[in-house]
């Protein structure tokens, strides 16, 4: 899977569309498709995409070499609750725990709200006699008849799928695996999850709900996979098929039907390879990518060339963008930060005459009050096009008219309520919007100990590149950039991922010179796991690469930072001359501070195991020269001019490489629009990405544009 | 009457708040990541407060306690008279954990840092957090005075000019059994500050903003409108209602006379109990207030973000000496038996008024607490918060147990194991201990806590509703009681218990209250209750009136 000459397919299947990319290896052709998607049988829209993608390139499915792909079906199978009928089995006295949850409220001040429902009703939850403690010691056996009695329960419910998770047993796994062992023999055909497989971590709830939402999803992703291998089989392709995880590697078809509730948040995922693919081809390591699309922006720290990592999030939240409201699960991820902030996200007035803007969307339907559907509710899109921002005529390519009458119509009700003019509304609306994302990134990128004046801005997303300007310099970044093709950049991130699998241990223990040994048998065991994994996935053992980090805390604290660990042996390590410090120093980039004289604790080792990365090389735009020439002019809404200003509108496709934009310009192309602020300069680098630097800052380190 | 006056554009405004709120909600992410105490970062006891330059409430953390964060300001108030504004310095961080200034019991150390812009005091930082240990006996419930629950420190600087003060160091330290987990707590919550103060200066930076006044004016002057109007929309008239709970030794009798004027409400306690002599729980004024504002904010302007301007149309008094407003030395440390009763008085008042908007009592919460020595654990000190069912609405069952009128979590069963020699052999909810009504109060729960240290060790519990069950509203019927059980032995006084290795102990969290007559309950709720394992057969046959047959049950 590692050759680069064959031709690489990348297909993502998102909530409304469905996105092909195919790279010609040997020249670096890419090719690309977006085609509806076909909610009822996603393959349809997939046979569909590659097909015409296919036909167009003049292959077969033959010379496809890698197929990888990304798919929302598990996160929507968990937001509508569509998975299987799922048994639960725990130790005796914990059964309740999927109801009673951590005991927190969501929202203190709302009565009214809605707890979290469990994925497994109650009638199909089962105990059993056993118990481990928290040094893995068995303090009662497994009980024979106990598991009897719940095994024929189960086969009487007649579920599809069985989660099994025991107190401590990340610690000792014994008693799972037996009870997994006999659950397997006894019935045939469902799939069995243990806790000890599929998170291994301590945190009795958390661990159960992780389990849990792998065996609801399981028999579902198992018929997925196994129809989509025979679709590619009947579609003449030969190799094997590739799932993206939301850790931003990929896997084999078996390994993902294993632990399906991996692939959750696949596509998301894609869209920050991409951007770290991209910052690669800029010379930039340090970035947000910035992903906006109708329902939802997205944010994701990218720091050395790495996208930030999370242990746990929430999915199928009660209130989409309220923390608590979902079910915790421990997987590893790109940790994403996700706000109600889109094309489609409405603008209301609330009780004290304050303008908000979403969490609710208008979605595809009816939309944004200017796609003519009938809309009525002001949106963040009809705000974009009165104030110039988007051309009426140029949306999708020009396939879609906007309305402007009825987004006048729309704002101009809200204009009414807040007692303004309805362009100071639309231009409130923008600012409102751009705020709620800018606070989110702030939280995240502080959260990380980073500095935003040191990071550039990644813009996709249909809307990404109108509000990215307004995001970079209010964040006080240097600059921010615009990629060519805005609209396919997740399903481009595909195919820049390694085949990758992450592996975590429950470890407690505090550091002493003698636990150094146990710490390399752990990682030892945990590496071994990811060699099996990685030569699944055909990738040869002098192409492997581990990277070890752990969870670690001064000794008694509540909660764990994650901490790089850069050794390969810990027996040879000096406690205190090198991996103490090591800790203390991570903690203080995070929090400012340390407390250098308590004792540090270890509580959960992780590996991640990986493959190489496939080096891809984008096509470069023949080599232009003169200056970028507009297509025309038209007056867009710039309060720092003093209201509407008449600027330059170039067509990306026409701009010559290395030709440069000053500000205020805006730069439209098919899938997305560009603005360029006032004091700022575009360059546009070999592929026809805009490269844009604010001129009026001193920056740091400049987003500089191999172009440019 | 304050008018919204547009000295800020309500686009601005809106930008401007959420910032402020997001800073907070920073502070108390990172709190909880920095932490030590399983009180603080497994149980979330804490609140995080932002408090304009006169020490009025501004912003608090989306996720803080309410109570905290109303007597917060109250706190800060007090500590300027001590320390006014213009004698601090940046750097400075004030602490007092008096339970008259601050939230009412010792274990919470109010820790308030001064924010410096433009070298002016521009707003504060305020966290209260419940710590670990304050020295003073082991027990909650029993005390004569105050003294005997901890070392009381009055308002003084925690750190002067960035540095730590080492008197108040020293004297923290030498006073408590776990002076690492109580002192990383306090530093951890100092980080937090600096951290935050930051922030703040960023945010006034970026919008050439010499400081807080006016945005907290325009802030608290349109809550204070939006409040105004949704009381103005209720008829004036007084209601009045009460309820006796538990108390420890002896029960006590709560009273509230609420008026509705114009757009304002006056509450007043006369005529509850007196405060209590030989048990922890009396309630000093801070916390009464705090808890009695706290219903009508969720009742009449829960989606305002929390600030003082929400609490000027509220005026509330209590007789002195009284449960409800405390003397020194009173004992306080349990204070919570009395305070969480407040809030479900309040709702009960005004139940015919706001029918949609009122909430039954919850089952609550039964602290329990480990301590001691032991081979394999070292020196332990693990809390465990657990709740009860919540109250049902008119128009849903209560919550399965969960925190309330406070928000914390629960220790998890292996975290707690893996702190403390004592296994937790069952945490399942009780059947039939919510209580009936057409809606269904939520269900209470049972630990079962076995020790298997090697030595005796230290155990407290703080149960409430062992005698008086949380109350029904409109006709629904009351939770089931609270029971605490050692070796089977149903206990009813709880000093510290010894627990020697093998000793179970067995601890029922009551449930919430139902709403509305049990009989009209739709038939079909009824049985899937049952089948649900939420009401027994026989409780559906009894409180019900619904027959079940056996076909209906699974498995």
């Amino acid at each position: 899977m590692t050759g680069n000459n064959g031709y690489r397919l990348g297909f993502d299947i998102g909530g409304t569309f469905t996105d092909f990319v195919l790279i010609d290896g040997a020249t670096g052709a890419v090719h690309s498709y977006k085609t509806l998607t076909t909610p009822s049988d996603p393959s349809q829209a997939v046979r569909e995409g590659w097909t015409v993608l296919l036909d167009r390139v003049g292959i077969a499915g033959n010379d496809v070499e890698t197929t990888i792909h990304a798919t929302t079906l598990i996160t929507n199978a968990l937001i509508e609750r569509t998975g299987a009928q799922t048994a639960f089995l725990t130790t005796e006295g914990f059964s309740d725990t999927l109801d009673t949850q951590r005991e927190m409220r969501y929202d203190i001040y709302d009565l009214h709200s809605p707890p979290v429902e469990a994925l497994v009703p109650r009638p199909l939850r089962f105990e059993v006699r056993e118990r481990m403690d928290s040094f893995g010691d068995v303090v009662e056996a497994l009980d024979e008849k106990s598991l009897e009695a719940a095994i024929r329960a189960i086969r009487t419910a007649g579920v599809e799928a069985v989660a099994v998770c025991f107190l401590h047993a990340y610690k000792n796994p014994i008693h799972e695996q037996q009870a997994g062992t006999r659950l397997a023999r006894a019935l045939p055909g469902v799939s069995v999850s243990l806790s000890s497989d599929v998170a291994p971590e301590i945190r009795e709830y958390e661990r159960m709900s992780t389990t849990v939402a792998n065996a609801y999803v399981q028999p579902l992703a198992g018929r997925y996979l196994a129809q989509m291998e025979r679709d590619l089989a009947a579609g003449g392709f030969r190799r094997r098929l590739y799932l993206m995880l939301s850790s931003g590697g990929i896997t084999t078809g078996e390994t993902a039907a294993r632990f399906p509730i991996r692939m959750v948040e696949s596509g998301p995922a894609a869209g920050v390879l991409a951007t770290v693919f991209y910052g690669e081809g800029l010379g930039v390591r340090d970035l947000v990518a910035f992903d906006m699309g109708g329902t939802t922006a997205k944010m994701c720290l990218i720091k050395n060339g790495r996208p930030v990592m999370a242990h746990t999030f929430e999915i199928a939240r009660v209130h989409r963008f309220k923390r608590g409201s979902g079910l915790p699960v421990r997987i590893p991820a790109i940790e994403l930060i996700e706000i109600g902030a889109g094309g489609g996200s409405i603008a209301w007035v609330d009780e004290m005459g304050l303008l908000k803007v979403g969490p609710r969307s208008a979605g595809a339907d009816p939309g944004p009050a200017c796609y003519g559907l009938g809309g009525r509710s002001p949106t963040v899109t009809d705000a974009d096009l009165l104030l110039g921002f988007l051309n009426p005529d140029y949306f999708l390519g020009g396939r879609m008219k906007l309305d402007r009458a009825a987004a006048e119509a729309a704002v101009g009700g809200l204009a009414a309520t807040l007692g303004l003019g309805a362009t100071e509304a639309a231009h409130g609306i923008y600012h409102v919007v751009n705020e709620n994302m800018i606070s989110a990134t702030r939280i995240h990128i502080a959260e990380r100990g980073e500095d935003p004046r040191r990071l550039a801005l990644f813009a996709f997303g249909g809307a990404g590149p109108v509000h990215a300007c307004a995001l970079a310099r209010a964040l006080k970044m240097p600059g921010y950039i615009c990629p060519a093709g805005a609209g396919v950049v997740s399903a481009l991130g595909l195919l820049t991922a390694p085949a990758a699998f992450d592996f975590a241990q429950t470890y407690v223990a505090q550091l002493t010179p003698e636990r150094l040994h146990a710490l390399d048998e752990v990682y030892a065991a945990l590496e071994e796991q990811g060699r099996a994994r990685l030569r699944e996935a055909g990738v040869p053992d002098d192409q492997m690469s581990f990277e070890r980090s752990a969870d670690m805390r001064h000794h008694g604290q509540g909660h764990e930072i994650p901490v790089d660990l850069p050794w390969q042996r810990f027996a040879t390590v000096d406690l205190d001359r090198d991996l103490r410090p090591h800790f203390y120093e991570q903690y203080e980039a995070l929090y400012g501070h340390a407390h250098r004289h308590l004792p540090v604790e270890i509580m959960t080792c992780r590996v991640r195991a990986a493959g190489p990365r496939p080096q891809v090389a984008l096509p470069q735009a023949p080599a232009g020269s003169g200056r970028a020439v507009p297509k025309g002019r038209r007056p867009v809404y710039i309060p720092e001019r003093g209201g509407f200003t008449e600027v330059p509108i170039f067509d990306r496709a026409e701009l010559p490489v290395g030709s440069e934009i000053e500000g205020p310009a805006v730069v439209e192309e098919i899938d997305s629009t560009a603005y360029v602020g006032p004091d700022s300069r575009a360059v546009v680098d070999a592929h026809r990405n805009l490269v844009v630097t604010f001129t009026d800052s001193v920056p740091t380190t400049a987003p500089n544009g191999s172009g440019g | 009457m304050a008018q919204a006056r547009a000295r800020i554009d309500p686009i601005t405004l809106e930008v401007q708040w959420q910032r402020l709120i997001s800073i907070v909600d920073e502070i108390d992410t990172v709190t909880i990541r920095t932490s030590f105490s399983t009180i603080v970062g497994e149980s979330h006891d804490f609140g995080c407060v932002l408090m304009d330059q006169d020490g009025a409430g501004l912003a608090q953390a989306q996720w803080s306690p309410p109570q905290f964060c109303t007597m917060m300001p109250l706190t800060t108030k007090v500590m300027l008279q001590k320390f006014p504004r213009e004698t601090l310095r940046p750097g400075d961080v004030l602490i007092t954990n008096d339970p008259w200034i601050g939230s009412t019991h010792l274990p919470d150390y109010n820790v308030i840092s001064p924010v410096f812009h433009r070298r002016k005091v521009v707003a504060f930082l305020g966290t209260v957090a419940h710590v670990s240990d304050v020295g003073g006996h082991r027990g909650d419930l029993e005390a004569a005075d105050v003294f005997q629950e901890g070392i009381r420190v009055l308002p003084t600087f925690f750190f002067r000019d960035g540095r730590p003060v080492d008197v108040i160091h020293e004297f923290i330290t030498a006073n408590c059994r776990v002076p690492e987990m109580v002192m990383g707590d306090l530093h951890a919550i100092v980080g937090t500050h600096r951290m935050g103060t930051k922030r703040l200066q960023e945010f006034l930076d970026d919008y050439g903003l010499a400081g807080l006044r006016e945005l907290a004016a325009e802030i608290m002057d349109r809550s204070e409108a939006a409040l105004r109007g949704a009381i103005a929309a209720l008829p004036d008239g007084v209601c009045t209602y009460e309820a006796t709970a538990d108390g420890y030794l002896e029960p006590f009798t709560l009273k509230v006379r609420i008026e509705i004027k114009g757009d304002e409400m006056w509450f007043d306690f006369a005529g509850s109990s007196p405060q209590q002599q030989n048990a922890a729980i009396n309630a000093a004024f801070n916390i009464t207030y705090a808890t009695t504002v706290y219903p009508i904010k969720c009742m009449l302007v829960s989606r305002i973000p929390n600030n003082d301007g929400l609490v000027r149309p509220l005026h509330v008094t209590a007789p002195e000496g009284s449960i409800v407003n405390c003397t020194f030395p009173a004992p306080v440390k349990a204070r919570a038996k009395v305070m969480k009763h407040i809030p479900p008085l309040i709702f009960g008042a005004l139940e015919s008024l706001l029918p949609g908007e009122v909430i039954a009592a919850a089952g609550g919460i039964m602290p329990f607490h480990f301590l001691g020595d032991d081979p394999r654990f070292g020196t332990f000190n693990v809390h465990v918060l657990p709740h009860g069912g919540l109250g049902a609405t008119r128009d849903a069952d209560g919550w399965q147990p969960v925190a309330y009128p406070h928000n914390s979590t629960v220790t998890p069963a292996e975290i707690m194991e893996l702190g403390c020699p004592v296994l937790m052999l069952r945490k399942q909810m009780i059947p039939d201990s919510g209580g009936p009504g057409r809606t269904r109060g939520g269900l209470g729960q049972e630990f079962v806590l076995k020790c298997v240290a090697q030595n005796p060790i230290t155990a407290t519990v703080r149960p409430d509703l062992l005698r008086y069950p949380a109350p029904g509203l409109a006709g629904g019927g009351p939770g089931a009681l609270g029971q605490v059980l050692l070796n089977g032995e149903q206990l009813h006084r709880f000093p510290p218990l010894e627990l020697r290795p093998g000793d179970v102990l067995v601890l029922r969290v009551p449930g919430g209250g139902g709403f509305g007559r049990p009989g009209e309950r739709p038939r079909e709720r009824v049985r899937r209750d049952v089948a649900l394992g939420f009401v027994t057969a026989r409780a559906a046959y009894e409180q019900y009136g619904v027959e079940i047959e056996r076909e209906v049950k699974r498995a």
